[in-house]
């Protein structure tokens, strides 16, 4: 019964074991939370030996966990995504670790030069669709490299970002490898001090502010407070590279050359957003802005999705309806379906102003030279636009404008002058 | 009245370079015609039937005279010698070169004047009491709040388009001279039960194609809220107010369609977010603005009374100039001038730029440097001394300017038409210059008394017919001029709307009906000191219904 084999194939490609799974979970809890070294000694020693990949990215944070592997085994397979793109401080790294630690069998992984060329040609994909980049680059190698060995080391820690929150030091990834990671449950502290107490050295650009490095076009400086992450992928709501999903995990197709219409911070660059299709599922979609009404029909279902979702507010919208779930947003979507209905003024004012709403809101539509202004000032911080010539204009940055005010509007205009009633200017004026 | 400071200089500079940007990137193709039009519509900017029609901004109708010699500037420099002063208290000019714009602009600028928001779907020029801050009875000088209005209003992002205009009138007396109440907001000065001094303020007013008569929304707003509640009155009208329809966007048919109570329950709810904010008036900031429009300077005077009965004997002309021209001032021996811009066969509401230059000089010398435009299409030099009169009348004499007709038949409203405007349906200066010749003789005049014509050459009424004692509306019917007649509208407190007493006539018969009308009034009036309006009021339409179509 040759076709039922292959049906049964096609619907369950893999079966897991359960006892294997249950194996993996009782290790967690086994070791002390800090002592890393005791894990990768198990993990190397008894549960893959000569199995098990440990991948660096040597980051900021990279050479605490070297430096167990060092204690380890100095001639465990260290990879190294070579993928291009990394700051030279980074790279001189690699070599300063390799010296000082004694590792010898550090391994660069580069991209397929058929894939560069197929879907990079330009190398700005990194812009133009930031998930894609980190496929070519990251996952595809990495997949390629580990697919010989039955678990990999990450140098991931808990406190590193919220999705991380209750990460273990062992788990089983859905294809059925091993994850093991050692620095669980170190704090930023705990890495300080190891690093302290083992004089290791700092990636060169620490000191300037970076505190989680990838690769040099993706990375950005984080601010005091700020969650350490957060300077990767900053404005695109990304947060992981792919790699640290499970390695079945669905990630997107790359796209090169996407038009760029997002003006936001003062450039235009990738956006993360889809729009709104009929016959989408409010509870699925991911980066998509939902039409109010939608959401306000189905809310468990958006509230339940997820993904990072956004909201699209037309004209007769009444913003005061979604007035305790703007949380849920990541994005909202003021659509001026003409540039002469200015009701979306209103809509902005009272969701910035009124009830407070922090994250990025976003004109869409007929949007053009002689209104960016007024969006501005009404709270509006992103522009999609289309119209040639107002890209132009905003890329040169000369919007023909009036940069001082009559009337207070908005939050973040300054007063003028000795007298402040009414007068106001822009913030950086 | 009001000075720039470096604010408002820099402002109007800055509003100047960027709409000379936007005519730029019309000329190179960059913006279409439907992405320029409200751009230079709210600068302005018509397209009219022959050419550009540039309308400048006269903030609640006062100048001075160095603004008013640029007028006359331009007027000579940029256009045919002449300009319009508009029902809005501003004035337009009919035959400007696109290319002479941007200088036009500069040069008004240089005389802290502007073409802002004089169209588009935005809040227009504030209008007010021609006789602010000189008038005996007046609660208080409306201009300071009318200022710190034109400023709050000066290109607000939030209400830049809005489903359609927007205009504000303000009067500081209890008798209405700026039509209140046929505006989309009105504001009447009023004292509340404790003695304190705010707004009543009226909403959904309006004319052109449904006139409705504005409601009471709020029957006390203190200064401090004023900005704030007219905020929220904007708000709930641009987030409501129909836009699907052009002809019925205006916040008048909001009101009307959902009812005043709805309306202040919406702006109430809004009011009470927006109150007490960043719109909150300080009283010293209006105490500084105040300032700007202390008193002048008057002289003690000892002669405070106009003998009109002896001038009339003396010199009938004159005599009849000073009773109808003056209106009281609050300062004895002082009086506020009328200088009609309606001779008789004249197009109402224009001057020549050597009239224009003259008034400016007469505000100069007798006027404290000061001079007002009226909605009826009128200058005013409010502030002029009683022994000053005749020097005053012997200079309008000499340049056509010594009517003295206001408020009598011949002092009509009447907008542009068809000669100049694209909207119109029909002529209405000629028809104005008709009736104005057919009732010039001075004692027909006296014998008719107050009784108001006004005149609009199409639906969209900016010649307030509406509101005329006498109405007249132009239309087409089958490739006809025809004339509508209505009778018994009142702009003032008394508010109405005219009734349309039947079919409309050719503009050759319009003059002889508007006769019959006339007699009908004085061979049924009580007394000759029983005004049209009055009679109209006690003995109903009918007479005149009869008086127009005889006795069908």
């Amino acid at each position: 019964m040759a076709t039922l084999d292959l049906a049964v194939a096609g619907l369950r490609p893999h079966k897991r074991d359960a006892l294997r799974e249950l194996g993996i979970m009782s290790l967690n809890g086994m070791f002390d939370e800090m002592d890393g070294v005791a894990v990768l000694r198990q993990a190397t020693e008894h549960l893959l030996p000569g199995d098990l990949a440990i991948v660096s990215s040597f980051g900021a944070d990279s050479s605490v966990l070297l430096h167990m592997v060092a204690q380890v085994d100095k001639s465990l397979p260290v990879y190294f995504l070579e993928t291009g793109k990394h700051f030279p401080e980074t790279l001189d790294y690699v070599e300063t670790l390799k010296r000082q630690l004694g590792l010898t069998n550090v391994v660069a992984l580069h991209p397929d030069a058929k894939d560069i060329a197929r879907f990079d040609p330009t190398g700005d994909l990194w812009e133009t669709d930031p998930d894609s980049c980190c496929h070519i680059r990251k996952t595809e190698p990495l997949d390629e490299a580990v697919k010989g060995f039955g678990g990999w080391v990450t140098g991931r820690k808990r406190y590193q970002t919220a999705e991380r929150g209750v990460l273990p030091h062992f788990e089983l990834t859905s294809d059925d490898r091993i994850k093991v990671n050692p620095l669980a449950y170190f704090s930023d502290a705990d890495i300080v001090s190891y690093k302290l107490k083992y004089g290791l050295p700092e990636h060169p650009l620490y000191a300037k502010g970076y505190k989680s490095i990838g690769c040099a076009p993706c990375t950005s400086i984080v601010a005091e407070g700020e969650d350490p992450r957060a300077g990767r992928w900053r404005g695109l709501n990304k947060k992981e590279c792919g790699i640290h999903f499970d390695f079945n995990g669905a990630i997107a197709k790359p796209m090169a050359n996407q038009e760029l219409n997002l003006f936001k911070d003062g450039a235009f660059v990738a956006d993360p957003f889809h729009s709104w299709a009929e016959g989408d599922d409010a509870g699925s979609v991911s980066y998509t802005h939902i039409p109010l009404a939608v959401f306000v029909e189905n809310r468990d279902a958006v509230l339940a999705n997820p993904h990072p979702v956004g909201l699209l507010v037309s004209p007769a919208d009444d913003v005061m309806a979604v007035k305790g779930d703007l949380d849920r947003f990541s994005s909202i979507a003021i659509n001026f379906p003409a540039y002469t209905d200015g009701r979306g003024y209103s809509s902005a004012r009272l969701l910035v102003e009124r009830l407070g709403y922090k994250g990025e809101v976003r004109a869409v539509g007929d949007v053009l030279h002689d209104q960016i202004q007024l969006m501005r000032r009404c709270g509006i911080t992103a522009f999609v636009v289309k119209h040639e010539p107002t890209k132009k204009a905003l890329i040169d940055g000369k919007l023909a404008t009036v940069d001082i005010f009559y009337q207070p509007v908005g939050l973040t205009e300054i007063p003028v002058g000795t007298r402040p009633f009414l007068r106001r200017a822009v913030e950086n004026a | 009245m009001y000075r720039y400071d470096e604010f408002d200089a820099a402002f109007v500079k800055e509003r100047t370079a960027q709409f000379s940007d936007q005519v730029a990137r019309r000329l190179t193709g960059e913006l279409n015609e439907d992405q320029f039009r409200p751009l230079r519509l709210m600068n302005g900017l018509y397209l009219q039937l022959h050419a550009y029609m540039l309308r400048i901004a006269v903030p609640y109708g006062t100048m001075n005279s160095k603004q008013m010699h640029m007028l006359a500037h331009i007027a000579r420099t940029y256009d045919r010698g002449y300009g319009h002063f508009t029902t809005r208290q501003n004035i337009q000019f009919n035959w400007p070169k696109l290319r002479d714009i941007p200088k036009i602009l500069e040069d008004l600028a240089s005389v802290e004047m502007h073409a802002i928001q004089t169209s588009g779907n935005c809040i227009r020029n504030i209008t007010t009491d021609q006789f602010a801050g000189a008038t005996a009875d007046e609660i208080i000088d409306p201009r300071p709040v009318a200022e710190i209005l034109r400023q709050w209003s000066s290109l607000h992002p939030e209400f830049s388009y809005l489903p359609r205009k927007f205009k504000i009138a303000m009067t500081g007396s209890p008798t209405d001279r700026a039509a209140i109440r046929f505006h989309d907001i009105g504001l009447q000065a009023t004292t509340s039960a404790l003695g304190e001094i705010g707004w009543q303020v009226w909403v959904g007013g309006g004319l052109g194609r449904t006139p409705m008569i504005g409601k009471m929304i709020s029957g006390f707003v203190p200064h401090e809220h004023l900005l704030a509640y007219l905020e929220s009155i904007l708000r709930v009208y641009n987030r409501y107010g129909r836009r699907d329809n052009k002809y019925k966007a205006r916040i008048k048919i909001l009101v009307h369609e959902e009812g005043i109570d709805s309306i202040r329950q919406q702006v109430d709810e809004e009011f009470a977010q927006v109150k007490g904010g960043v719109l909150h008036l300080p009283q010293d900031e209006l105490d500084r603005i105040g300032k700007y429009f202390v008193e002048p300077a008057y002289e003690l005077v000892n002669e405070t009374r106009v003998d009109v009965a002896r001038e009339k004997i003396l010199n009938p002309l004159y005599g009849r100039w000073l009773e109808h021209n003056l209106h009281g001032h609050r300062q004895p021996g002082y009086v506020s001038v009328t200088i009609s811009l309606k001779p008789i066969g004249g197009a109402p509401g224009d001057a020549t730029d050597a009239q224009i230059d003259v008034v400016a000089d007469l505000a100069e010398r007798y006027s404290h440097d000061e001079l007002r435009v009226t909605h009826e299409q009128n200058l005013v030099l409010p502030h002029v001394k009683i022994t000053d009169l005749p020097a005053v009348y012997a200079r309008l004499v000499e340049h056509g300017l010594a009517e003295g007709n206001a408020g009598q038949i011949t002092d009509m409203i009447c907008c542009p038409g068809l000669d100049f405007c694209a909207l119109a349906n029909a002529r209405s200066i000629p028809l104005a210059q008709e009736i104005s010749r057919k009732f010039g003789s001075p004692e027909r005049q006296a014998e008719i008394g107050d009784l108001k014509i006004k005149i609009s050459g199409c639906i969209n009424a900016c010649g307030h017919h509406h509101v005329a004692h006498i109405g007249i509306l132009g239309v087409e019917k089958k490739g006809t001029e025809l004339y509508q007649i209505t009778v018994g509208g009142d702009a003032t407190e008394q508010a109405a709307i005219g009734d349309i007493l039947g079919h409309g006539f050719i503009a050759e018969d319009v003059p002889a009906a508007i006769e019959r009308l006339v007699d009908a009034y004085i061979a049924r009036r009580q007394s000759p000191s029983e005004p049209f309006i009055d009679a109209f009021r006690r003995i109903g339409k009918e007479p005149f219904k009869e008086a127009l179509y005889g006795n069908a």
